[in-house]
């Protein structure tokens, strides 16, 4: 099993996301966003697409399916995007 | 708000503090629980046997319960009729049509019962003959082009180089019972418990999926599709003794699979298959019951596709393979027919039927145009998709490398690895009684993961481009180990 599938792996993502959330919070507080209860699962949902795209792309890369990469990509590229610009407005939203 | 009023409103409100420290306790105690879970895991996971990790059952992952339904999906439809194995089973006429060919016979000079087949499908007759012609044609094809396969033409023969020995000519009542020391049948405990040890020892022969079912008498042929101790002029009495079927195989290569139909092969999946088959016949009769082998290539007295079916492994495809959650297509199956009371396994519906009357990859794939397009005929009192065998051999001999095309194996979209993509593409489409996420994801399949186009596939000397569906696995590529 190499590291990328075992738990510490999996244990060292979730300290990342935690820190991240931490860190996101300050960013919003800093740049005047008030992060409303309703807002947060907009940015997650919003991170969680791009991860899964991220993953997509990745793991087509694995397989040796080319075409699956690029095509995943350009979607996922472009939905993140466009929803990253309607998430941004949202999160401005007092 | 009085003082009254605001002092209680003060009362009920927890303090942050307090609340950030339950977060945290319940935290703790479910992040030690995990851990205790997690440590549970790793203590039994088939991954920590360690050589013998394929031998625990762990890729039989499909929760086949959820999707358990009391009928196969096939239907009845009319009368039904058994198979003819000497005729109906293209490798048992190839010879006489072949034979015919060399000497110019025409259908009528034909013995029986090749005569009357041909005379109903007088189309079958030119495209068995056909094949010597097409062998030829390839074999003019450049060396160059010839040298490209020579080792996955090697890793072929040497998969196919280990073969149990055959079950002999004796008649069933015979070869398929214990030698007279093993005679009497142990008393087994319960039919539920029976089945849990035959498919325990199935995975540690090494079957990677294994099912069990009553064996439906019209599954097998009338007459027998080689001799196997039958008469082959007289039809078969299923013995009595063939009550149950237990299915057993193994997948091909993945990599190879994909470079169908010039860098894979059939005989690495039925070498591993027969093993199995042989090695649990022999483990029946050892506690006393009755056990015969039907195994690939072409050692089998029943059709296994319908067996799968019942045996709740999977459904049958556009392409009539059988579609299996875990492996798709990839499975070459065995069967043992035996008179070993066990629980059997119902059949399940996991969206399979409705997926094909929309996807039709394998169709659009096929060279040789021998997948429908349209829809499910009769076929022997059952309704299901005709495949067109005569068709599909004619392009076995118009290509190189191993004997076989696979083509529709690779190109079904169920057909695909195991990992997090393709794993949360089945269980959608198994859990959209909508069917919206079939056409979603069959346009997907065909826009990420395109084929060829189908005439491309052709040798060369054929006007093909000797193309493979993916390309070969750097270990069969023969250019860069060995100097042409």
């Amino acid at each position: 099993m190499s590291f990328f599938e075992s738990n510490i792996f999996w244990f060292i993502e979730g300290l990342f996301a935690c820190v991240s959330i931490i860190a996101f919070r300050i960013w919003a507080q800093d740049k005047g966003i008030n992060m409303a209860v309703w807002k947060w699962p907009v940015v997650i949902v919003w991170v969680l697409f791009l991860s899964i795209s991220i993953g997509f792309v990745a793991t087509s890369i694995g397989e040796g399916e080319m075409d699956a990469a690029f095509y995943g990509g350009v979607f996922g590229a472009v939905i993140a995007a466009v929803s990253g610009v309607v998430v941004w407005r949202l999160l401005k939203i007092r | 708000m009085s003082n009254e009023e605001e002092s209680s409103k003060n009362e009920l409100k927890i303090p942050r503090r307090t609340l950030i420290k339950a977060a945290g306790a319940t935290s703790a105690v479910l992040g030690l629980s995990g851990l205790g879970v997690s440590g549970y895991q790793a203590g039994k996971a088939p991954s920590s046997y360690t050589g013998c990790e394929s031998f625990q059952g762990s890729a039989q992952s499909f929760d086949r319960k959820r999707f358990a339904v009391d009928k196969p999906h096939y239907e009845k439809v009319g009368p039904t009729s058994r198979p003819d194995g000497r005729t109906e089973v293209l490798f048992s006429r190839l010879g006489v049509a072949m034979s015919a060919a060399r000497s110019d016979k025409k259908i009528e000079d034909l013995d029986e019962p090749y005569r009357s087949y041909y005379l109903s499908r007088p189309e079958d007759f030119e495209l068995d003959k056909k094949n010597r012609e097409l062998m030829h044609k390839v074999a003019e094809d450049s060396t160059e082009n010839k040298n490209r396969y020579l080792l996955a033409e090697a890793w072929a023969d040497a998969m196919g180089a280990v073969s149990p020995k055959s079950i002999g000519n004796k008649p069933p009542e015979v070869s398929d019972f214990p030698k007279d020391r093993f005679g009497n049948p142990l008393k087994m405990k319960s039919p539920e418990a029976t089945a849990r040890l035959i498919k325990k020892v199935s995975y540690e022969f090494g079957t990677v999926l294994v099912g069990i079912t009553k064996l439906n008498p019209d599954w097998v042929y009338k007459y027998p599709s080689g001799r196997r101790g039958f008469d082959r002029n007289k039809p078969i009495e299923v013995p009595k003794h063939w009550q149950y079927a237990i299915v057993v195989g193994a997948p091909m290569s993945w990599d190879p699979m994909y470079a169908n139909p010039n860098f894979g092969t059939s005989n690495d999946a039925y070498s591993k298959s027969r093993i199995v088959a042989f090695r649990l016949a022999s483990f029946i009769k050892r506690l006393g019951y009755a056990a015969r082998p039907h195994t690939p290539g072409n050692s089998y007295d029943v059709m296994v596709p319908p067996i799968m079916v019942d045996a709740g492994l999977g459904e049958q495809g556009r392409h009539s393979v059988v579609i299996t959650p875990e492996l798709g297509c990839n499975f070459r199956p065995a069967v043992i027919t035996t008179n070993l009371p066990m629980k059997t396994d119902k059949p399940i519906s996991f969206g399979v039927q409705d997926f094909c009357k929309n996807c039709k990859i394998c169709a659009e794939q096929c060279p040789s145009g021998a997948i429908t397009t349209g829809g499910k005929e009769n076929i022997r009192g059952y309704k299901r998709y005709l495949l067109h065998s005569s068709k599909c051999f004619n392009f076995w001999n118009s290509k190189h490398g191993s004997m076989g095309c696979r083509i529709c194996i690779a190109a079904c979209p169920y057909t695909r690895k195991s990992n997090w993509v393709h794993k949360t593409a089945l269980k959608i489409t198994a859990n959209d009684p909508t069917t919206i996420s079939h056409k979603v994801l069959t346009s997907m399949q065909k826009r990420f993961y395109p084929g060829q186009n189908p005439s491309d596939y052709y040798a060369a000397t054929l006007g093909g481009k000797n193309a493979s569906y993916r390309e070969p696995p750097w270990w069969l590529k023969t250019e860069d180990f060995i100097e042409l």
